[in-house]
């Protein structure tokens, strides 16, 4: 566990909403190992989604600084950050946002079509448990379905991160579940770093580590030596 | 994978996007076939110029013999020079009511090769001293003659029967009409006919030659030789001396030429500006609305540059599809249309055909107008942050818009209609592009609605209040206007005389000349009036020159402006005359004089060349049958045969309006529609709600109809100054020596462009009121914003 792939040095972020500045993020310092499994946990408006949309490079902090492996990327330049994106980190939203035109196989095939080192669209699609479903439409799939799809999407980059922003969050138990196994296979058998957020305490028990944030601080960092396999958790 | 996403994406939009590939197809087919026609016109003329020995430069003279024709023909800088006898005929058929007129035009069949050669396309050329002609197929055609049918004609009085050879084209009348003061070439009664020399000088009962043709050497230009040969013919009587350039035919062709040349410029380029704006707005907003996808591209790592590609590959897609449906249509329509124009000119090898390299332009074109709509249009996805962009954008801020301040609009609309006012105003990009949409339908429409009826006016105006004469006789030399008073006016049925003066004559300012006719008119003539733009009469001054217009600008000249004229009627040239008025005029470009100070300028006295008659009713035929034969008169014409023959000649255009009204209807359909589609899918969510809470599908269509009514009503009035742009654009592109399109305010076209518009909006409706009634409200709730 000794090696960082991901730092954050007193990392802020603040939006101008008119007159008013709005903080999201205040001074937050971290570090991210390869291969371990991550909870953040905070009430709505806390920071997580701004945490998590710089770590995965959608957004520039305002101070601070972020460096992934070494390499700054604040203030990196669009294609720099664009590169990141494409190459190591791979997300996966509460709504899913599938493309709503291309059938589940494409909308994988979106993902691996532009990462260097991808795993085949069609394995990842049948280790999700859709290899029968891969030419149906987002429209034709239910929620749970969708969201491993959107799942294989992610993976099939073989990001060296993996973000989850809310995976369970439109998911029935069951569902969630089957997402969080998928999200921990992942984990383990490619050994790479996944990052979920959520609001959802119970989910933390399954974590190596969980991150609290408050009030856009760091509130706490817990370390978690046994922690619980998807099918034990519940909510 | 992206390529998947846009073929998709142009499926289910398919409406909307055939709606913008059909308003570039129009455009491009306007511009292939009139290429085609163009370059077809072009070619032809050229092939058969130098195949047929077109003339560089022609005179006419009253007369001289063979030897010193021989002589001329040895002048500097003269390659070739012959000398032919040219004459007007009148045909004799009593059973036919209009006149009809050869042109005679001697040829030498023992030469192997002419200058203006015919080239002789069925019989064979007639035997020196044989009564046999080649005549022009369209005029055999139009009265239906065959080689071996005979022709009377009237010849110093007596008839000569004639028979016809064979048919044949010259390249000096590939346009063929009887004088400039003609519009139209009218085959039924007018022809050219070629006949040996030798059968002409007997015929005429003269040997001198009247008429003269010349090639130029390397190396001299037509002024040079002009010149040189000029004095020599003054001799003779020189009546003109021009160049290939002022020919008359050649005059014709050439106009016909550029105005097609300027229809390619400027037709096709409305449509595309038109489609450019559309596409423009159109991908605008489907960036807006895509905006979550872009993010989640932008968060799987697609570079702005790929994704602002993949929004530019619709609009290439777009571009290109229509510029290559636009191309086939137009290499098809070439061919019909050239036939169109086979029967104005008597030119050989006119087809349409297919271009490759106008193939190419054509998609050159129509992908770079896409693709620059499609750049500017989406050029705004480089500047989102992935996370701004998956988020929606702010919510317009919600405030009272100006017209609830107005209590006797607002207090009476039903909720529907608050919703609608309140939503044009807070969402103004989508407003502009229905109000642009409508505002270029209504003035597409009305532009050609214009045309419609602007075309009928012209000639209603030329014919009811310009000239209004009932007969016009026509002299077969000058006559003094006395005498042709004292004989016309005593006759049955004769209300009103008034003698008319047509010559031919070179105006000059300075560097500017023009070729044109001074018409010279009774002091309170009422028979040809001159009018002002609001068609009130103006009174025609004793002295000096009335200039149409049109004449004042290509002279550059303007009121007290001395102008010098040549004509071969004056006793001395050249004359001078001080220009008193400028007139407008749209048919022809014209100058006038009072008739008795035109005939002392000209040192002519109390000339006349034809006379206007009012007569009574069914006095026309006595007065053709009188004078039938006579020699003093060339020709009887009736003024309504002449409205008649204008009317079937503007019939066979205004189908072409009618088709360009028809592209301008389906055109404002194509916006409309596009707007109103674009709005139904952006509001689902919007309407799904209303139908939730209750509301019938006619009363969520209240909603947008009433949006789309009120941002229309906005955009039709927007159209009116912009149809005026569109028609100053195209009458500017379209003026020629013939015609001139005023730019008026005229209220028909704008009725013409309401009425399509609303219509489109109607129909648009229909189909929109059919997809709300097939919204699936769960289905657009369940969409995420």
């Amino acid at each position: 566990m000794s090696n960082v792939i991901l730092k954050g040095k007193k990392v802020s972020k603040w939006y101008k909403m008119g007159e008013v500045r709005v903080d999201a993020l205040k001074k937050v310092t971290f570090e991210i190992y390869q291969g371990e499994f991550i909870v953040v946990l905070g009430p709505s408006g806390s920071g997580k989604s701004t945490l998590l949309n710089i770590i995965g490079g959608m957004d520039q902090v305002s101070e601070g600084e972020l460096f992934y492996q070494g390499s700054p990327l604040h203030g990196a330049e669009e294609s720099v950050v664009t590169r990141y994106r494409r190459n190591a980190v791979g997300f996966i939203f509460q709504f899913y946002n599938l493309m709503p035109n291309l059938t589940a196989f494409e909308n994988v095939q979106l993902a691996t079509e532009i990462a260097t080192d991808p795993l085949p669209a069609a394995d990842i699609l049948a280790e999700v448990g859709l290899a029968d479903r891969a030419g149906h439409f987002p429209a034709q799939l239910s929620g749970g379905e969708q969201q491993r799809v959107a799942v294989a999407r992610a993976v099939a980059k073989n990001p060296e991160l993996l973000l989850c922003d809310e995976p369970t969050g439109a998911l029935d138990l069951k569902t969630g579940i089957q997402i969080l196994k998928l999200l921990r296979d992942f984990n383990i058998k490619y050994k790479k770093t996944v990052m979920v957020i959520t609001h959802n305490a119970s989910i933390a028990d399954m974590a190596d580590r969980v991150f609290s944030l408050k009030d856009g601080e760091l509130a706490s960092v817990r370390v978690i030596d046994n922690p619980k396999s998807p099918e034990e958790v519940s909510w | 994978m992206l390529w998947k996403k846009t073929w998709r994406e142009l499926r289910e939009n398919k409406a909307a996007y055939l709606a913008c590939i059909t308003v570039i197809a129009i455009g491009l087919m306007f511009f292939v076939s009139m290429s085609v026609i163009f370059e077809g016109l072009s070619s032809a003329k050229n092939k058969f110029y130098s195949d047929y020995r077109f003339a560089d430069g022609f005179a006419v003279v009253r007369g001289l013999s063979e030897t010193q024709m021989a002589r001329l023909a040895s002048v500097e800088g003269v390659d070739r020079l012959e000398g032919r006898m040219v004459k007007d005929v009148r045909v004799f058929a009593p059973e036919r009511e209009e006149n009809i007129y050869l042109r005679l035009v001697s040829i030498r069949p023992e030469q192997v090769t002419r200058l203006n050669d015919v080239m002789l396309l069925d019989g064979a050329m007639p035997a020196g001293g044989s009564h046999g002609i080649l005549v022009d197929p369209a005029f055999l055609e139009a009265n239906n003659l065959q080689p071996g049918d005979t022709i009377h004609v009237i010849i110093a009085g007596n008839q000569v029967e004639l028979s016809v050879a064979g048919a044949a084209f010259s390249p000096e009348f590939v346009y063929a009409l009887r004088n400039p003061m003609d519009i139209y070439p009218d085959p039924l009664t007018f022809g050219v006919a070629y006949l040996p020399l030798e059968t002409m000088q007997i015929l005429f009962g003269e040997e001198t030659l009247n008429d003269i043709v010349f090639t130029l050497s390397a190396g001299y230009t037509y002024e040079d030789v002009e010149g040189r040969l000029k004095p020599r013919l003054e001799t003779f009587g020189l009546e003109s001396i021009y160049a290939r350039k002022d020919q008359f035919s050649e005059v014709m062709l050439a106009q016909e030429l550029q105005g097609v040349q300027s229809m390619v410029a400027s037709v096709p380029l409305l449509f595309l500006i038109v489609a450019a704006t559309i596409l423009y707005i159109l991908f605008k907003r489907m960036v807006e609305q895509q905006r979550g996808q872009i993010g989640i591209l932008k968060a799987l790592g697609y570079s702005s540059r790929e994704i602002l590609l993949h929004y530019l590959s619709y609009a290439l897609i777009i571009g290109a599809l229509g510029g290559l449906l636009g191309s086939l249509l137009g290499f098809w329509l070439s061919f019909p249309l050239m036939t169109v124009y086979e029967e104005f000119f008597n030119l050989p090898g006119l087809t349409g055909r297919f271009s490759f390299g106008y193939l190419v332009i054509s998609l050159l074109f129509s992908t770079g107008f896409a693709g620059l709509a499609g750049y500017f249009g989406s050029k705004e996805v480089l500047k989102l942050q992935p996370s701004e962009a998956m988020r929606p954008p702010a919510p317009p801020v919600a405030k009272k818009t100006l017209l609830e301040g107005w209590h006797c609009y607002w207090d009476n609309l039903t909720v529907q209609g608050k919703m609608a006012t309140r939503n044009a105003f807070r969402n103004p990009g989508r407003s502009f592009f229905t109000l642009i949409g409508v505002m270029f339908a209504f003035s597409l429409i009305a532009t050609t609605g214009y045309f419609l009826s602007i075309t009928d006016l012209l000639i209603l105006d030329q014919f009811t209040k310009v000239q209004t004469h009932d007969v016009k006789v026509v002299f077969a030399a000058p006559l003094d206007s006395r005498d042709a008073r004292l004989e016309l006016s005593r006759l049955p049925g004769v209300n009103r005389f008034e003698a008319y003066l047509e010559v031919p004559a070179i105006i000059k300012q300075g560097w500017y000349e023009k070729d044109t006719i001074v018409l010279g008119l009774e002091p309170n003539s009422e028979m040809y009036n001159l009018l002002t733009k609001r068609g009130v009469k103006v009174p025609l001054p004793p002295e000096g020159l009335v200039l149409s217009q049109k004449l004042a600008g290509n002279l550059h000249a303007g009121v007290g402006s001395r102008l010098e004229i040549e004509s071969p009627y004056a006793k001395e040239n050249p004359v001078y005359a001080e220009v008193v008025d400028i007139v407008p005029q749209h048919l022809g470009t014209n100058a006038y004089m009072e008739i008795n100070a035109l005939g002392r300028l000209l040192g002519q006295g109390h000339i006349s060349t034809a006379a206007l008659l009012a007569v009574e009713e069914g006095a026309y035929p006595y007065l053709k049958d009188r004078y039938r034969e006579a020699k003093g008169v060339f020709s009887v014409e009736e003024k309504g045969a002449m409205l008649n023959k204008f009317n079937e000649l503007l019939e066979s255009y205004s189908f072409t309006y009618w088709i360009l009204a028809l592209f301008g209807m389906f055109t404002g359909f194509a916006v409309i529609y596009n707007s109103g589609v674009v709005s139904l899918s952006e509001r689902r969510r919007e309407l799904a709600s209303l139908r939730v809470m209750g509301m019938t599908p006619a009363e969520v269509l209240q909603v947008l109809s009433f949006e789309q009514w009120f941002v229309s009503l906005f955009g039709m009035l927007a159209g009116v100054p912009m149809t005026m742009l569109f028609l100053q654009v195209m009458a500017s592109a379209m003026d020629n020596d013939l015609f001139s399109f005023p730019v008026v305010f005229e209220l028909q076209p704008f009725i013409i462009g309401a009425v399509g518009t609303t219509v489109s909006i109607w129909l648009t409706q229909k189909v929109i009121f059919r997809k709300i009634r097939r919204l699936s409200m769960v289905e657009a709730l369940k969409e995420r914003d």
